[in-house]
């Protein structure tokens, strides 16, 4: 009889134990930090990728400019945004027989928040479509328009501040990408700066 | 006199078409590594943009009661050229037939039950009873259903962007299915070229009348080869589950006016949401201009 007592209260123990961890987790949502203090308002983040590379096996396009303009909030404690721009241009493909077209990102504005996995922060952009036009008389694709969607899962390094998109932190994020009806690999490197209010402040996710 | 010049003429005639046979023949294997897949596309055409080399290695095809699986390969090869003609949305391109004849090969595919899956035994008239009771006594009972072309190649049409997209018609052609056993007869037809069976295949998802409800393809997974001249899409899945069939016709030989009505009372309904195509598979395409330069390359 007391046996089964301390089984219930261990079980008990157990439960508040895992209610607690939970309730870690969910507190834990990042949120955008300028100098440390938790952004108040709308800031707008903008950059062009330090490299980027969207690759179907066989077939690798870079853009040599690559900009992004990302509006940012915290709503209830959370990181919030939304992509706004992208602009890209001198996109090439690793492929003599192929050229890039045309390339536009469509359906803007992206929206975006933060999460945490792995204790890693990480932001999210969703509803990607990026439609691409390659040409080239030899290109199998000439005259196909090949269209990326998805979302993408990107880590943050505070420190460094960048954000890091590639195969290891779509997986993680549990996005992907995907064009000619596959998952597609995306990689890129992102500066993460303020541009509006809090130009120069050291911009942080936790 | 007259006679050994006549053979001397033939003679001659015969080495002139041996020669041009050899000299067709080394024309076309020219083509190297990943390219010799497309030796039959019609590259030296110049309106043809792309060639094609689509082969089915597995699948079915649902007619009204009867599910043929495919079990042998069926290849449809040629080439295709620009997408102008627009319909239901999408551009569709003109196709054009395989340089050695054969667009879609006449693959024949087991027929499940063989001539008793077909004409049952039971309630037939006595002339058919005695004629189906012969065939069995020779082992003459298997039945192969073949799918044809009802039409010339050029009556088939790509969408590479519905392809790409996995949405809307990737491919439509027109087809018959040919049944074959010595009791049918040699124009045993479902579909014919005044009404063929018109495949919609699409790799995204159908949206069928009932009883059949939607069902997906698949785009496969892609892969580009000769720095992006050819690509390769394995395990696709082309999909068409709204079309609809006419009646069997021809089969029985001069006995088609019994025997007709029996094989499509067996296939039962066939009209649109009846029948089922699914072929799985490797898809490849090239640049036309890419597999010419390749043939050039290698003399």
């Amino acid at each position: 009889m007391r046996t089964s007592k301390t089984a219930i209260g261990v079980a008990l123990a157990a439960l508040v134990v895992l209610c607690a961890m939970f309730a870690t987790a969910a507190s834990a949502a990042p949120a955008w930090k300028f100098e440390e203090k938790a952004l108040e308002g709308t800031e707008v983040v903008v950059g062009g990728a330090y490299e980027s590379a969207l690759t179907i096996p066989g077939l690798t396009t870079k853009c040599e400019n690559f900009l992004y303009k990302l509006t940012v909030k915290n709503e209830a404690g959370t990181g919030k945004g939304e992509v706004t721009e992208v602009p890209l241009y001198n996109c090439t493909t690793n492929s003599t027989a192929c050229a890039v077209k045309s390339i536009k990102a469509e359906a803007l504005p992206w929206p975006s928040h933060l999460a945490t996995f792995s204790t890693t922060p990480y932001i999210i952009i969703e509803g990607v479509k990026v439609p691409i036009l390659y040409s080239g008389a030899e290109c199998v694709l000439g005259g196909i328009l090949v269209t990326v969607t998805g979302s993408a899962g990107g880590s943050i390094n505070n420190s460094a501040e960048t954000a890091t998109f590639n195969s290891s932190t779509l997986t993680a994020s549990g996005t992907s990408l995907k064009a000619l009806g596959q998952k597609i690999e995306w990689s890129g490197l992102f500066p993460t700066e303020a541009f509006q209010w809090h130009r120069e402040q050291a911009l942080s996710v936790s | 006199m007259q006679k050994h010049r006549t053979r001397a003429l033939a003679t001659a005639l015969l080495a002139v078409a041996l020669a041009a046979l050899g000299l067709a023949g080394s024309a076309q294997a020219k083509l190297t590594g990943n390219y010799t897949k497309f030796l039959n596309c019609p590259y030296t055409n110049e309106e043809v943009l792309k060639c094609i080399d689509s082969v089915t290695e597995s699948g079915e095809v649902v007619l009204g009661n009867k599910k043929v699986p495919i079990e042998k390969q069926v290849i449809l090869q040629g080439g295709y050229g620009e997408a102008i003609e627009e319909k239901e949305g999408a551009e569709f391109a003109k196709f054009y037939a395989a340089t050695n004849g054969v667009t879609l090969s006449k693959t024949p595919q087991n027929v499940p039950g063989g001539l008793l899956g077909i004409i049952p035994e039971a309630s037939q008239p006595a002339l058919v009873k005695a004629l189906i009771k012969f065939f069995f006594e020779n082992s003459l009972t298997g039945v192969n259903s073949t799918l044809e072309l009802a039409k010339p190649a050029s009556e088939i049409r790509v969408s590479e962007n519905d392809l790409a997209g996995e949405t809307g018609t990737a491919l439509q052609m027109p087809v018959k299915v040919h049944l074959e056993n010595p009791f049918l007869g040699k124009n045993c037809f479902v579909g014919s070229s005044t009404n063929p069976i018109i495949w919609k295949l699409t790799t995204g998802t159908t949206s069928p009348p009932p009883p059949n409800t939607a069902i997906s393809g698949l785009g496969g997974e892609i892969e580009f080869l000769e720095e992006g001249r050819i690509l390769v899409s394995k395990n696709n899945k082309l999909v068409d589950n709204a079309w609809s069939a006419p009646p069997a016709t021809g089969c029985g030989g001069i006995l088609s006016f019994l025997v007709s009505p029996i094989i499509n009372a067996q296939l039962g309904t066939t009209t649109a949401g009846h029948n089922t195509a699914i072929l799985k598979g490797t898809l490849n395409v090239a640049s036309a201009l890419a597999v010419a330069k390749n043939n050039k390359e290698n003399p």
